[in-house]
């Protein structure tokens, strides 16, 4: 694959997301059409919970 | 409970797993879709995720004792080798022991679009560690 980075200031961002996601509960929201990251957001109404990434109870 | 050869699996499948599916799908791109693809007695999802500018390609496979077993995730798309990968490109999710008891993952409360989602945040996570050679997540306690 040819890899695209991230610029710094989107690297910023994500970072950002990740940490308020693990330990804020911050929802990360995806893209509806592309799943592209597109931010966090406190609250998510119910159409678009399938695009709004929970905290993961996950092994990282 | 096997989840194509009893009752109670295939109820899990018809009333939670497959709307689960095409919720998801609904209004994406064809290309980001997820494919629900038979093979013996497990399923597999296919599908992509773009968390930043890198389209990924992926698979989940719901093994027969799903969803008591817990779907496993890899990643179709060569990654470099890096934390939270294990052979075959499997990405470390659910497990955090031998046991059963000791698992992350929770039958009663993900379904398959949880563990596809879990996937997502593992690739942003990979994304930063490919240019900064750091995990930006600590493991999970």
């Amino acid at each position: 694959m040819d890899f695209r980075p991230l610029t710094e200031t989107e690297r910023k961002h994500l970072i950002t997301a990740l940490r308020g996601n693990a330990q804020d509960g911050l929802a990360v929201l995806m893209d509806r059409q592309t799943t592209s990251f597109l931010g966090t957001a406190e609250e998510v109404p119910d159409e678009e919970v399938i695009n709004a990434i929970r905290s993961v109870p996950c092994h990282y | 409970m096997g989840l194509l050869d009893t009752e109670a699996g295939k109820r899990r499948l018809l009333c939670v797993e497959i709307p689960a599916v095409e919720r998801y799908n609904e209004g994406r791109d064809p290309d980001f879709k997820v494919q629900v693809v038979r093979g013996g007695s497990a399923l597999t999802l296919r599908y992509r995720l773009k968390p930043c500018h890198n389209v990924y390609v992926l698979e989940t496979r719901l093994h027969s004792g799903y969803p008591t077993v817990p779907p496993e995730t890899r990643v179709v798309t060569p990654l470099r080798h890096c934390p939270h990968l294990l052979e075959g490109q499997t990405l470390c999710l659910w497990r955090q022991g031998s046991t059963r008891d000791s698992s992350r993952w929770d039958p009663a409360k993900f379904t398959c679009i949880f563990a596809i989602q879990a996937a997502w945040r593992w690739l942003a996570c990979y994304e930063v560690w490919h240019e900064t050679g750091e995990w930006p997540l600590p493991e999970a306690k």
